[in-house]
């Protein structure tokens, strides 16, 4: 049975104007207004910049708490809030595995609450909803796409995009482009085929699909030993992309392929996994790749954010894409074509050897599980993950969470078919850091080192105030000069940043969002 | 706040395609690694009940739904090896022409024997699959537990068996441990590391080596001498010394030798007029851990896993 948490009366009667238009345009996603966050990233691209700027380097210490308000999920063990709210006509709309809620941006006031009635699923968290017209788009745990009426939360249709039995669960927030809602799956614990999905807003039905692995005899398959392990390689697409509506492409990153942590059966570099791949969103077919982690086998998944910007590189400027990735490494490409510029690590990694004439990092062989354990940077879990990077195209930073770790990596199938992760990875210490990447060069610019063995996940909000918003691995909330890595403010939160921070204007003033577990904080100046 | 290594360890057991855990809630976390019990069992049941229970942590946060009954998966598992082995491998892989089971969205699917055991009794003629019409229903279901079985052990990473990992030169160890390693600086092995290889299972030991605090451990838990220290000065000048309890931007808090708790508010960015100086009597294993190669990390473990 599903049920949802009626609107009373009176919260009805606080939904402003929306109630007579459409909620989130098509013109709304191509020029976000400063008082909306209408998908995942604020804006298509990526970046998690905010032209605000009432809130400065200059007034920020009179940040203070404007409201907050605690969710209660229900039964069940709680992944916290990991979505980034989207803001429409005054009201957040977020979600927590099988949950969704709206609620009053000026107040922290909660208009309704949806409860999903799962079938399963890994609960680990869920990255937030999708906004096309009045519609809301939220992916759960049981690989179900729901639907909900965004004024009053009513449920409007399911489909399933992805089989349980097989293990796969979902996360992702959709991204709505135009009259598309791109849907990404997750899973990994047997050996699935990762997919990408367009689905129609209006019923749910498949408008695209596009497979990580090619099919055998098409380009890309000769990276595989056979049609057998692509059927079964892996390659998920669990973190919400970005979009260039200039050249129609979305850029996504895919994960790691299967079995996780055994080579053996997939000998070769197994497109398209841990890639970023360019497709059109009308048709899901492929424009470009580049993969960043050939022949993955430390779980090294490349879902992490590919931003997009247009920057001076090398005296001409150019159509741009970053993504540091969880391997380590930081990448520049240019979004036209996918033609790789510039490889660097941005931490010190130990299981590459250096980078080939594409810019791929070249992994060393005994680096690689081994039955008795190689010990390797960064562990399985990266050198970043699926928190949200930023880049300031003032200070034309890119900023990202990163942390310096070690582990050992076990084989422990060591058969001539592998299954699932075959292998587990056991950590041995680790330190966390946010850092500033300067694009053009590569080059760590700033770095803000926190007490090693402290595991930090926070995301990243830069804004034109010269302000940059993230969590420390010590429950605060921190605003750096993004400029400098100078801390400027901060405040104590009941846990770690478990989000990515937004920023939005109401009635004329700057609001600043973050969550940490169940519960979201509001700032605003205090006069 | 206790610097444990729950949530470092949590996280990265939880890195799959999803997410890590925020470090907040980790300490609930499904995959916690537990903390070995030194001394207090014959080390492969300890080993044996550790595994266990990461085991069942880790198929609760997996939501791989309960295991079978271990005497149908049994049962089931001589008849399929008999009956089915042949063509679909003993352990339902895959074999001589038959597919591989534990992938099978067929087998997937199953519920008690609902979708195997009309393909066990009719067979797959097309593909070469020949009937067993007299297979019971009865054992269809074990071969279904059987198969559930091969699926949730593919599936449970919290599962898997780290195989024998004491495969280095114990001499070369004791060389590198006297020597290149350093490591008899700080420890002897008839002293503080005495009998350690009957405390813990090799691949914990292992991990001790690189970083000496145990999963599920804290910095609290170690021994005086290997606990961080430090000294704040204040603007006026004066200093308090003790166990570092917590050091972040904004306060730095400490432990003297008379068990008193004291902190401080920083300002973030070290302009705060405090001055602290921190000691780690660890620094050398973090040096460790950045340096040491795969081949005297498996010699030393070779070499402390004579001192039973």
């Amino acid at each position: 049975m599903r049920f949802r948490v009626l609107l009373s009366t009176l919260a009805l009667c606080c939904v402003p104007a929306g109630l007579f238009g459409e909620l989130v345009s098509n013109d709304m996603l191509l020029h976000p207004p400063p008082n909306s966050w209408p998908t995942y990233n604020g804006d298509y691209s990526g970046r998690r910049f905010s032209p605000l700027k009432e809130i400065d380097a200059a007034n920020v210490k009179g940040l203070g708490l404007a409201w907050t308000h605690q969710v209660n999920p229900g039964s069940g063990p709680s992944s916290g809030i990991k979505a980034t709210p989207l803001l429409a006509d005054g009201v957040l709309y977020f979600t927590e595995p099988d949950n969704a809620w709206a609620v009053d941006a000026r107040s922290g006031r909660e208009l309704w609450h949806y409860k999903w009635e799962s079938q399963g699923g890994i609960h680990i968290g869920n990255r937030g909803v999708g906004i096309y017209h009045d519609w809301l788009f939220f992916e759960t745990p049981d690989n179900h796409l729901i639907s909900l009426e965004a004024k009053t939360g009513k449920f409007r249709w399911s489909v399933v995009i992805a089989d349980l039995a097989q293990e796969y669960f979902s996360t992702p927030a959709p991204i709505v482009i135009r009259n598309h809602v791109i849907v990404g799956v997750g899973g990994d614990s047997l050996d699935v085929p990762g997919y990408l999905e367009s689905r129609d807003p209006e019923t749910g039905a498949v408008q695209w699909h596009w497979n990580t692995e090619p099919r055998p005899g098409e380009p890309g398959s000769e990276t595989w030993p056979g049609a057998d392990a692509m059927e079964h390689g892996g390659g998920m697409t669990w973190n919400p992309g970005t979009y260039d509506p200039d050249l129609n492409l979305i850029y996504w990153g895919t994960g790691n392929p299967n079995p996780v942590h055994a080579g053996a059966s997939r000998k070769g570099d197994d497109l398209w996994t841990c890639s970023i791949v360019a497709l059109n969103p009308d048709t899901g077919k492929l424009a470009w790749y580049y993969q960043v982690s050939p022949h993955d086998t430390h779980d090294f998944d490349a879902t992490q954010t590919p931003i997009l910007f247009d920057a001076v590189y090398k005296g001409k400027k150019r159509k741009l894409l970053a993504q540091a990735s969880r391997n380590g490494f930081f990448f520049l490409l240019d979004r036209t074509n996918g033609e790789h510029l510039l490889t660097t690590s941005y931490i010190d990694q130990t299981w590459a050897s250096g980078t080939n004439k594409k810019g791929q990092p070249l992994e060393i062989p005994s680096k690689e599980p081994q039955t008795s354990g190689a010990l390797a940077s960064p562990a399985s879990g990266g050198a970043t993950n699926w928190f949200s990077p930023s880049y300031d195209p003032g200070t034309g930073l890119f900023y990202v969470n990163t942390t310096q770790s070690y582990s050992i990596y076990y084989l422990t199938d060591t058969s001539p078919r592998p299954e699932g992760y075959a292998g587990r990875d056991s950590g041995v210490w680790a330190q966390c850091a946010l850092k500033a990447i300067d694009p053009e060069t590569g080059k760590v610019r700033w770095s803000h080192p926190y007490t090693p063995l402290h595991s930090d996940g926070a995301g990243i909000l830069s804004t034109a105030g010269k302000l940059l918003f993230t969590g420390d691995p010590y429950h605060h909330f921190v605003a750096f000069d993004p400029g400098t890595g100078r801390i400027l403010w901060h405040v104590g939160l009941n846990g770690n940043v478990s989000n990515g921070p937004i920023t939005y204007e109401l009635d004329g003033h700057q609001y600043v969002l973050v969550a940490s577990g169940d519960v979201l904080y509001s700032f605003k100046l205090l006069r | 706040m206790k610097r444990t290594k729950h949530n470092f360890r949590a996280a990265v057991l939880l890195c799959c395609s999803a997410a890590v855990l925020s470090a907040g809630q980790t300490t609930n976390a499904a995959a916690q690694a537990q903390s070995p019990s030194p001394g207090t069992k014959p080390a492969t049941e300890a080993k044996q009940a550790q595994g266990n229970v990461r085991a069942e942590r880790m198929a609760k946060f997996l939501a791989i739904g309960e295991a079978p009954d271990p005497a149908a998966v049994q049962r089931g598992k001589q008849l399929f090896t008999a009956t089915c082995g042949f063509c679909h491998g003993a352990t339902a892989t895959g074999g001589e022409g038959g597919p591989n089971l534990v992938r099978s969205i067929l087998v997937l699917h199953d519920n008690n024997g609902s979708n195997i055991g009309p393909v066990v009794h009719g067979g797959r003629p097309g593909k070469g699959m020949p009937a067993f019409p007299s297979i019971t229903d009865a054992q269809i279901s074990d071969i279904a537990a059987y198969l559930k079985s091969r699926i949730q052990a593919a599936a449970n990473r919290g599962a898997y068996e780290i195989q024998n990992i004491v495969t280095g030169n114990a001499e070369a160890g004791k060389t590198y441990f006297d020597g290149a390693g350093k490591c008899s600086t700080c420890h002897s092995t008839t002293g503080d590391l005495a009998g350690v290889a009957k405390k813990y299972e090799p691949d914990v030991l292992q991990s001790l080596i690189l970083y000496p605090i145990a999963p599920g451990k804290s910095e609290e838990d170690l021994p005086e001498k290997a606990r961080e220290t430090a000294t704040v000065t204040e603007p006026n000048g004066q200093k308090v010394s003790g166990f570092l309890m917590h050091l972040d931007d904004f306060n730095v808090a400490v432990q003297d030798s008379s068990g008193t708790y004291h902190s401080w508010e920083r300002q973030g960015n070290g302009d705060d007029g405090l001055k602290v100086d921190v000691r780690n009597p660890l620094q050398a294993h973090v040096d460790l851990v950045k340096t040491i190669n795969d081949t005297d990390l498996h010699n030393v473990l070779a070499y402390l896993e004579t001192l039973k």
